[in-house]
C-alpha cells in the first residue's frame, strides 16, 4: 500500500509528480531530493511570476488589528470598489481545540478585524468558513477556541463546511488522481476567498500556512475525519490541487502568536507579533516560511508551486510594510528526516 | 412547549417533500441526517403515539432503502458516488424502527451488513517510530481506500451487534482495533493514539460513540476493556461537564449510558443545551442525537459484558 502511486499531472518538461511514500494514517508525503533538479532551471525566473506580500507589525491580539488589515489590504491595491458588492468568505484555521493550548488555532479577534475591514467596504456578505480536519464537532471547537462568542458579539454566521451541500467541480490542478474535487456550496458561492491560517510548523508538510489551510474546505462527509483520502493521494500534491482549484483570492496570516515545534496541534506557543498577508498563496507562505526563520525550498508543496501558482524567491516578492528580517524568529522544528530540508536554510 | 417536543416538531418541520433530511432542514437529503431523524422520530417516547412522526419517520427509512446501491452500500446522498460510511447508520435507522420479525425480512439490512463485513480499511505495515497505533489492525474507513479510523469503525460494530452478528471475526478485530486507540489516560479522538513525539489529545464525540460500541463486550487479559472505559468514563463524565455542544454532548451521554455511567445531572445538560438552538432554524443530526440522547438510546444494544458502576 505504502508503494502504491497514482498518476500525476506532468508539470513541465516531462516531470510527473508522484507519491513518494505515503504514511496512511495520520499520513504524509514526504517527498525526497529527487525532483528538486527538475525544478532548479525556473527557481529564479518562476516564469516571470510576481507577487506583492504585506507584513504589519501586531504585538498582541489587543492592537488595532482592523487597522492594520485595512492599511495591508490596500497596500495590496484593495479598496472599497473591490469589495462593495461581493460575497466574502473567511476561511480561519480551526483544526481542534485544547484548553491550554489557543495558539492551535486562528485567533478570533484576526477574523473579526478581517470581517470588519470588509463590513467597512460594503461587502455583501462576510461568512466566517471552516471543516475541521480532526473534530467533526463545529460547536464545541467554536465554544472552546472563543470564535463562537467571538462571531455572535460581532455578528457573523459560521457555515460548517463539512456539512454543507456540496458539488463536484474538475479538479483544474491534476497533481492527485482526483478527477473532480467535492466542494461546499458556501466556498462555490463566494466571490473572495480569504485563507486566514496560524503561522505554525507541521509534523508532515513542514509548515502549515495559506495553501495548506485549505485543506479545510474539502467537506468531511465526502473526504472523512481525518481527510485520509488527501493524505493518500499526497499532502503536496493534494494542496496544489485544491489551490488550483479553489484559486484563493487573499491570505490573512496570524503570526501574532504562531506554533513551532511538532505543529499543527502538539507544539509550543511562538510570539511573533505580525500579520502576513497578500494575493497570493505561495508568495505570502514563502515569506512566512521565512519569518519562521526555515526554508521555503525544503517545502514539497511550495517547491513545486514555485512558478506554477506563484513565486516563492525573494526576488520575486515585493515585500510591503516591515521587513521580514524586523520580525523574523526562528521556528524549532521536529528533527525528523522528512524535516531536515525544511530547517537548512 | 417542553424541548423534545419542539425538536421533535421541528424535525417534521425540516424534512424535504422526498422523505429525507438535508444536515440543515430543507437541504439536500443526506442519509447520516436522514437516519437519525428517522431514528429519533421512532424511539423517542414523546413520539410514540403521533402518527404525523411515525409517517415521517417512515418515509425517512424509505429514503434511505430508495437510496441504497445494489452491492447494499448507502451513500452520502443522491449524486455522490462515494463514500459510504453512512451504510452502518442506515443499518441502525432500519434495526431500530423495525420489530424483529420485519427485520429478518428487511433485505435493506441484510445486504447492507453483508456490505459492511466485506469492507474493511487499509492495513499498513507498522512503524513504531511514527504511529502510537497497531496499523495493522482492519477495522472500517470513512472511504475507500484508506486506513480505518474510529466513528466509521465504531458505527460498523455498533450496527453489527445490533444485527446479531456480536461474534464476526470483523467485529471481534474491529473491537480490539478500537480498544488498541484508546488513549492512555482513556478516550478516543478520531483513531490516533500518538503520532511521532506526542499523545495525541480525546475528544468527548467520538469516545462516545466508541462506548456506545463497545456495548456487552467481554473482559479479557489481552484487551484490559475495563481498565479502559473505566478511564474513558472518567474522561467523558468530567468533560461533558463543560460541553452543550449537541454532537459532543448527545453522543457523550448515548456511550455513557451504555455503559450505565451516566450523571444525574445528564437531563439539565442536554435542556441548556437544546435551548441554545431553540430560536434557530436548527440543526437536523443535532436535533436529533439530542433526542435520541433523551431516550437513552442504545445503538449496539445494552451493555450486558461488564458495567462501569459495576
Amino acid at each position: 500500500m505504502a508503494d502504491q502511486q497514482r498518476p500525476g499531472k506532468s508539470l513541465d518538461g516531462g516531470v510527473k509528480i508522484s507519491r513518494r511514500e505515503v504514511l496512511g494514517a495520520g499520513g504524509a508525503l514526504l517527498l525526497g531530493g529527487g525532483l528538486a533538479g527538475a525544478f532548479r532551471h525556473r527557481a529564479r525566473s518562476e516564469r516571470g511570476l510576481k507577487a506583492d506580500v504585506f507584513i504589519g507589525r501586531a504585538v498582541s491580539y489587543e492592537s488595532d488589528l482592523p487597522g492594520l488589515i485595512q492599511s495591508g489590504l490596500a497596500e495590496l491595491g484593495f479598496d472599497r470598489p473591490t469589495v462593495r458588492g461581493r460575497r466574502i468568505v473567511l476561511k480561519p484555521n480551526l483544526v481542534e481545540t485544547a484548553l491550554e493550548s489557543p495558539h492551535i488555532n486562528t485567533h478570533p479577534a484576526v477574523v473579526v478585524a478581517a470581517a470588519e475591514v470588509f463590513r467597512r467596504w460594503d461587502a455583501k456578505q462576510v461568512l466566517i468558513a471552516e471543516g475541521q480536519g480532526h473534530r467533526r464537532d463545529s460547536q464545541l471547537v467554536l465554544d472552546e477556541s472563543g470564535m463562537g462568542t467571538a462571531l455572535a458579539e460581532a455578528g457573523l454566521s459560521f457555515v460548517d463546511l463539512n456539512h454543507d451541500e456540496v458539488k463536484p467541480i474538475a479538479n483544474t490542478g491534476g497533481f492527485t488522481s482526483m478527477e473532480k474535487l467535492y466542494l461546499p456550496r458556501a466556498l462555490l458561492e463566494a466571490d473572495l476567498i480569504v485563507s486566514m491560517p496560524k503561522l505554525k510548523t507541521h509534523h508532515w508538510a513542514g509548515v502549515t500556512c495559506a495553501m495548506k489551510n485549505l485543506f479545510g474546505v474539502m467537506p468531511g462527509i465526502v473526504y472523512g475525519w481525518p481527510k485520509n483520502v488527501l493524505h493518500r493521494e499526497g499532502i503536496a500534491q493534494s494542496i496544489l490541487d485544491i489551490n488550483t482549484t479553489v484559486q484563493p483570492s487573499l491570505a490573512i496570516v496570524d503570526g501574532i502568536v504562531g506554533m513551532e515545534g511538532d505543529g499543527p496541534i502538539m507544539g509550543a506557543a511562538k510570539q511573533v507579533g505580525c500579520l502576513i498577508m497578500g494575493r497570493n498563496l505561495p508568495a505570502v507562505d514563502a515569506s512566512a516560511t521565512r519569518v519562521m526563520q526555515l526554508n521555503p525550498y525544503g517545502i514539497a508543496y511550495l517547491k513545486h508551486a514555485s512558478g506554477l501558482l506563484g513565486p516563492i524567491h525573494e526576488w520575486n516578492i515585493t515585500q510591503r510594510g516591515e521587513s521580514i528580517a524586523s520580525v523574523a524568529s526562528k521556528f524549532d522544528i521536529l528533527d525528523e528526516p522528512h524535516l531536515r530540508a525544511v530547517a537548512t536554510v | 412547549m417542553s424541548w423534545t417536543h419542539a425538536f421533535l416538531d421541528r424535525l417534521v418541520r425540516g424534512a424535504n417533500p422526498d422523505g429525507s433530511w438535508g444536515y440543515r432542514p430543507h437541504t439536500t437529503g443526506c442519509s447520516e441526517p436522514t437516519a437519525l431523524a428517522s431514528l429519533a422520530l421512532a424511539v423517542h417516547p414523546a413520539a410514540q403515539s403521533s402518527d404525523a412522526l411515525t409517517v415521517a419517520s417512515r418515509a425517512g427509512l424509505n429514503w434511505l432503502t430508495d437510496l441504497q446501491k445494489h452491492d447494499g452500500s448507502v451513500p452520502v446522498a443522491h449524486g455522490l458516488p462515494s463514500p459510504h460510511w453512512p451504510t452502518a447508520m442506515a443499518v441502525l435507522a432500519w434495526a431500530g424502527c423495525d420489530d424483529a420479525d420485519s427485520l429478518t425480512k428487511n433485505e435493506a439490512c441484510t445486504a447492507a451488513v453483508r456490505w459492511l463485513l466485506n469492507t474493511r480499511g487499509l492495513a499498513i505495515e507498522h512503524d513504531a517510530h511514527t504511529f502510537g497505533h497497531d496499523t495493522t489492525l482492519q477495522g472500517w474507513p470513512w472511504v475507500a481506500d484508506t486506513h480505518s479510523w474510529a466513528e466509521p469503525t465504531a458505527m460498523a460494530i455498533a450496527a453489527l451487534k445490533k444485527m446479531g452478528h456480536s461474534d464476526h471475526p470483523r467485529v471481534r478485530e474491529g473491537c480490539r482495533l478500537l480498544l488498541d486507540r484508546c488513549l492512555p489516560n482513556g478516550g478516543w479522538n478520531y483513531g490516533n493514539t500518538r503520532v511521532l513525539a506526542n499523545t495525541l489529545r480525546p475528544f468527548p464525540a467520538t469516545t462516545g460513540i466508541v462506548l456506545a460500541a463497545l456495548a456487552g463486550e467481554p473482559e479479557t487479559d489481552k484487551t484490559a476493556l475495563r481498565s479502559r472505559v473505566d478511564a474513558s468514563v472518567a474522561y467523558l463524565t468530567d468533560a461533558l461537564k463543560r460541553v452543550r455542544a449537541p454532537l459532543s454532548l448527545a453522543w457523550g451521554l448515548i456511550g455513557l449510558g451504555t455503559w450505565d455511567a451516566r450523571p444525574p445531572e445528564s437531563h439539565d445538560w442536554l435542556a441548556e443545551c437544546a435551548e441554545r438552538s431553540r430560536d434557530e432554524p436548527g440543526e437536523v443530526a443535532h436535533d436529533a442525537l439530542l433526542l435520541l440522547a433523551d431516550a437513552r438510546w442504545r445503538p449496539a444494544g445494552k451493555c450486558i459484558g461488564v458495567s462501569a458502576d459495576g
